[in-house]
């Protein structure tokens, strides 16, 4: 297929730095070097400097930009206080919000041509999602103790053998899902869309499928968080 | 109005969107578990038992993961709001 131009590539490329050309590097500099991981950090260069240029001086009466964060602080905060009890929420506010934030401009920034999404690379989600996976079963050993396993065995004690392999399948299943859910939509996207520039880039034909990948950014950024909050949430309560 | 349904519309998406996906991953994770059993585990003495064996756990954990999403809190929220 041919390559998308990603202008962070160039410029390193012109610094003398190593592009690799097939999907993983051979070398360290090679992999440091990755579309998606120089994306991953223009992403997180981009979210730090924007809350730096907002929130820098906090107001009693917000401004413009402090006023979009509150608001999306704020609807986010109350978000994980229905879903997670506000318990886990003062805890894990911060990793959760991070992840929605990042996620969500990491799939919108794919939208603009010379940019790609780092999340349309499997290793990012899949970093992700390990992150999300371990916690939740940190979270559940922290609430519960060895009693955590009790998860795992079904209501009835003589079905343990039949639950216990379908619950760890399921379990490992989020693993799978949450993972190449998020890759599978944003590479779908930045595929299509690649596809259509090439093929009809001069009569708008991407048009459409801008409009959608707007949307399917945003819807997967939220379901990526919710489907979080609601892994942590189920880890914390008591086994049904 | 059009507000309420666009809120509605990515509500259901976020809750229910991801159905399918979790339902095949399941399956799939199932039979390969009873793959690597037989082939890696057992050096293929037992194929296909494990295999299908395998296959039927994975199609149970999917169904059950389908349970599970109707058991979430969004699910039932929704639930209290139609009875109430």
């Amino acid at each position: 297929m041919e390559h998308p131009i990603l202008f962070i590539s160039l410029i390193l490329e012109k610094l003398g730095l190593p592009i690799p050309h097939g999907p993983v590097g051979n070398t360290f500099l090679e992999q440091l070097c990755e579309p998606y991981m120089t994306y991953t950090w223009f992403v997180m260069i981009f979210l730090v400097v924007v809350g730096k240029l907002t929130l820098s001086n906090i107001e009693m009466v917000p401004g413009k930009g402090q006023n979009f964060w509150e608001y999306a602080i704020g609807g986010m905060y109350d978000f994980f206080n229905d879903n997670m009890g506000a318990e886990l929420t003062e805890k894990l506010f911060p990793m959760i919000a991070t992840f929605a934030l990042y996620i969500a401009v990491a799939n919108l920034i794919g939208l603009i041509p010379g940019f790609m999404s780092p999340t349309s690379s499997i290793n990012t989600t899949l970093a992700l999602t390990i992150i999300v996976w371990v916690t939740h079963h940190i979270i559940g050993i922290r609430a519960h103790g060895m009693a955590y396993i009790k998860h795992f065995l079904g209501p009835i004690p003589v079905l343990i053998p039949l639950m216990l392999p379908i619950e760890l399948i399921s379990n490992i299943a989020r693993l799978l899902s949450l993972s190449i859910r998020l890759f599978g939509n944003i590479m779908a996207k930045e595929t299509l869309l690649g596809i259509l520039f090439m093929l009809a880039g001069a009569y708008f034909a991407p048009l459409p499928i801008m409009l959608l990948g707007v949307l399917v950014s945003l819807v997967q950024a939220m379901v990526f968080v919710l489907l979080t909050v609601v892994y942590f949430g189920q880890a914390n309560e008591h086994a049904h | 109005m059009a507000k309420k349904l666009s809120t509605e519309m990515v509500d259901l998406l976020g809750n229910y969107g991801h159905i399918g996906f979790t339902f095949v991953a399941a399956i799939f994770i199932g039979l390969g578990g009873g793959i690597y059993l037989d082939e890696h585990l057992f050096d293929g003495k037992t194929s296909p038992w494990f295999t299908f064996i395998g296959l039927a756990f994975g199609i149970f954990a999917g169904f059950k993961s389908l349970f599970d999403i109707l058991r979430t809190p969004a699910a039932r929220s929704k639930d209290k709001d139609s009875e109430g």
